[in-house]
């Protein structure tokens, strides 16, 4: 069925509604999954025009409620599909079209349920779906765990969307890279230039400088040049983070200058002198302050070492002193 | 995945003796907000509430964290706000079904009750209570348990109203409700009594400030003044019961303070949001805003639904930018990056005196974790001593010395100063159970 040209004034959602309705009750009554593509289509199309009619109401300032009505008429069919039997492989796409209306209406805590519906069943593998419902999913369900700050995870989901993602498909890949690039460094692991400029993810570059060369000004210039955009995709707080790794590249660019000058005494770095490159870079902070981020580091696993407190000094294990992240999130 | 709230079955806190437990949930009686449902939409209340669609297992009644901005939840997107302290009868957070009717899309322009009682108890109730011996000690007049007056008599919360029951004659206007929440915060400096016991009082006569607000849906400057006074009260509870921690009662007093706090700054924020819409705005709420960052903070608060960042990203930037939000966010990272040196520095200069009572417990904790890095990082054979770290962690030097014994910290003492050796063994994090060690009381903040 050709989607309906809404060309003249409020799409009808209502009786748009009643007609999935209709459909759903057939489609429930049939065994066989042979009217899927058109169940699939009354869904999308459900959608679509929700948002449209939404848009529409409130620019009539009226209240924008036909998306959520969608919402809820889309966990029934969920329901119709999630069942035992063959009818179960389109419950998937269903299930992104759910998460893209409770994104777009920012409940996604009612992703929850659905989310437990898929990934507890018993007798049905998830490879099982097709390919581009998977996409998505891991998408959707990857940028939740970046909002919950399970990077590990959000990097698996992440990776996989962006494996089986179509290759042709560029929107995609950069959506799936938005939140992929903030999760890989938070793990250590830092994109390339060309990367970023290919996809036009430029607002990440300065990040990816600054965690380079220990630039802790660059840092909180670049997070404060983009924190609207960063806010409003949810991985500002994954990207304030990354400070501490930025402090221990400064420490690690000290030790390796002190060791191409003095190598007996380059494993001990006063905290004066981090004080002063600090101020080099414009940032104001007292000895007790670096002293308080070295511990911190330290105790994170971030340095190998010690601080000697009277004296003033950080000493660094003469081995490996800036271990690797290793895929672990700070 | 996605952190699990758990349904909690909250008591209303101690009962003292003599005051009747409110009768379990009969079936039948109705939540406000279903009665209010049923009310405004014509139809038998159990209809229009029950959601056919599968039931999404979070529960946002239970202090989860969300959006700073009125979210689609049971009606339509901003038609109004509900108050979530009555809301814990209500079986589905989905929008009603298609198949219940067009009625149950309820029209927003319904008029709502309006209420017409003149005191702050109503005349009924006060009988039924008299009757009852149902009164607390501040509604006796000369401490007598069967007699109370209108200027003493406080409406009381309640759970569950029945359907039929509800009369404009019980509901309190605004007017009234203004008058009520004076009277009680006038009654929360008065110390004749412990202090739990007029935390008690008033923390069951606000929700019912707070019910009454939003059965009659009011959404207005004074309504939300109202609010952010109930707000005051619960962030003064924190700080007080919180020092006053020594057992587990009080301790229980403690989290179900808190998780009142929750809901009642989540409601406020869905009535900025809803004032927002008339080009309205209360001065405060970048401060009140900032309240809910900075309870992130204890780790006894269950983790909100939605993180801090999903939150965020719902704000509108002028909140996020203010000059309190970045005051909340910078101590925040700061506490996360072990920067504590500037944790206590901010919070000494930038703090409002709010904002200072909302942090105070969960600065021992701080100071714990502080010496649980300085431990771990340091050179054992340098002492650190206390002096320094009283100042760099502004707590006196006594009460620190408290502290690293209750960490496990044995202090060495050279002459006149003491310190603490690194690297001991025997150190441990207190778990935030132990409250009757006292570990949460924080002290004076050196200004």
């Amino acid at each position: 069925t050709p989607t309906p040209s809404a060309a003249s004034g409020t799409p009808t959602p209502p009786s748009r509604r009643l007609l999935g309705s209709a459909f759903l009750q057939e489609f429930r009554n049939w065994e066989t999954p042979w009217a899927m593509e058109a169940m699939h289509m009354v869904a999308l199309e459900i959608r679509l025009l929700a948002e449209k009619a939404d848009r529409e109401l409130v620019m009539s300032g009226k209240n924008p409620d036909k998306l959520q009505a969608a919402g809820s008429f889309l966990m029934k069919v969920f329901g119709a599909l999630a069942v035992k039997g063959p009818k179960r492989v389109g419950a998937l796409y269903v299930t992104c079209q759910l998460f893209k209306i409770y994104f777009r209406l920012g409940t996604v805590n009612l992703c929850r349920s659905v989310i437990r519906s898929i990934e507890t069943a018993r007798n049905f593998d998830f490879e099982d779906f097709p390919v581009k419902d998977k996409v998505t999913y891991m998408y959707y369900t990857g940028r939740l765990e970046v909002f919950n700050e399970n990077f590990l995870v959000a990097d698996q989901k992440l990776t996989y969307a962006l494996m089986h993602c179509n290759p042709q498909s560029e929107s995609n890949l950069r959506k799936i890279l938005k939140f992929l690039i903030p999760v890989k460094l938070s793990i250590g692991v830092l994109p390339r230039r060309t990367l970023l400029e290919k996809y036009n993810l430029l607002e990440y570059a300065d990040i990816v400088t600054s965690l380079r060369r220990g630039d802790l000004r660059l840092l909180k210039q670049a997070l404060d040049r983009h924190e609207d955009q960063l806010l409003k995709c949810g991985v500002y707080l994954v990207l304030e983070k990354l400070e501490l790794q930025v402090y221990r590249r400064l420490v690690k660019k000290i030790h390796i200058i002190q060791r191409e000058k003095e190598p007996s005494k380059a494993h001990q770095i006063k905290l004066e002198v981090l004080v002063k490159t600090l101020q080099w870079l414009g940032i104001t902070m007292d000895v007790d302050e670096v002293e308080c981020i070295m511990a911190c580091l330290i105790y994170k696993n971030l340095i190998k070492g010690y601080f000697a407190h009277k004296s003033k000094v950080l000493v660094l294990s003469k081995q490996d002193p800036f271990p690797k992240l290793n895929g672990k999130p700070v | 995945m996605i952190t699990v709230i758990k349904k909690g079955i909250l008591s209303t806190g101690k009962r003292k003796a003599g005051q009747i437990i409110q009768p379990k949930v009969k079936r039948g009686k109705l939540s406000t907000a279903q009665v209010k449902r049923g009310i405004l939409s014509n139809l038998p209340p159990e209809v229009a509430a029950r959601g056919e669609a599968p039931q999404p297992s979070m529960d946002r009644r239970d202090g989860a964290g969300n959006r700073g901005r009125s979210y689609a939840r049971g009606n339509a997107r901003g038609r109004g706000w509900r108050g979530r302290c009555e809301d814990r009868g209500r079986p589905s957070t989905q929008p009603p079904p298609s198949t219940a009717s067009a009625a149950a899309v309820i029209p927003s322009d319904a008029p709502p009750v309006v209420g017409t009682c003149p005191d702050m108890c109503p005349a009924t109730e006060r009988a039924q209570r008299e009757r009852l011996r149902d009164l607390a000690v501040f509604e006796r007049v000369c401490s007598d348990p069967m007699r109370t007056s209108r200027s003493l008599a406080v409406k009381k919360f309640c759970r569950t109203i029945s359907s039929t029951g509800i009369q404009a004659s019980d509901i309190r206007p605004l007017p009234v409700l203004r008058e009520t929440m004076d009277y009680l915060w006038h009654l929360l400096n008065s110390s004749e009594y412990p202090f739990e016991i007029v935390h008690d009082f008033i923390f069951d006569r606000t929700r019912s400030v707070r019910q009454d607000l939003s059965i009659q849906n009011l959404v207005n400057d004074q309504a939300i003044g109202i609010y952010e006074d109930v707000i005051k009260f619960h962030i003064l509870s924190h700080q007080r019961l919180a020092r006053s921690c020594q057992d587990s009662d009080a301790s229980s007093l403690c989290y179900l303070n808190t998780e009142q706090m929750m809901k009642c700054l989540l409601s406020l924020f869905d009535m900025y949001h809803t004032i927002h819409k008339i080009n309205s705005q209360s001065n405060k709420e970048a401060e009140y805003y900032s309240f809910f960052v900075l309870l992130h903070m204890g780790c006894k608060i269950p983790k909100m639904a939605n993180s801090l960042s999903f939150w965020y990203s719902q704000l509108p930037a002028s909140i996020v930018r203010s000059k309190e939000m970045i005051f909340a966010r910078t101590i925040l990272r700061c506490y996360h990056l072990g920067n504590f040196k500037r944790f206590f520095c901010m919070i000494a200069d930038e703090a409002t005196e709010l904002q200072l009572c909302l942090v105070e417990p969960f600065l021992n904790e701080v100071r714990a974790r502080a010496l649980m890095y300085l431990n771990h990082s340091g050179y054992k054979l340098q002492h650190h001593p206390l002096t320094h770290l009283s100042d760099i962690l502004m707590i006196e030097e006594l009460e620190l010395e408290d502290l690293c014994r209750i960490c496990g910290l044995e202090i060495s003492r050279s002459g006149d100063t003491k310190a603490f050796a690194p690297k001991q063994t025997t150190f441990s994090l207190p778990t935030p159970l132990s409250k009757s060690s006292g570990i949460y009381i924080s002290r004076e903040i050196k200004r």
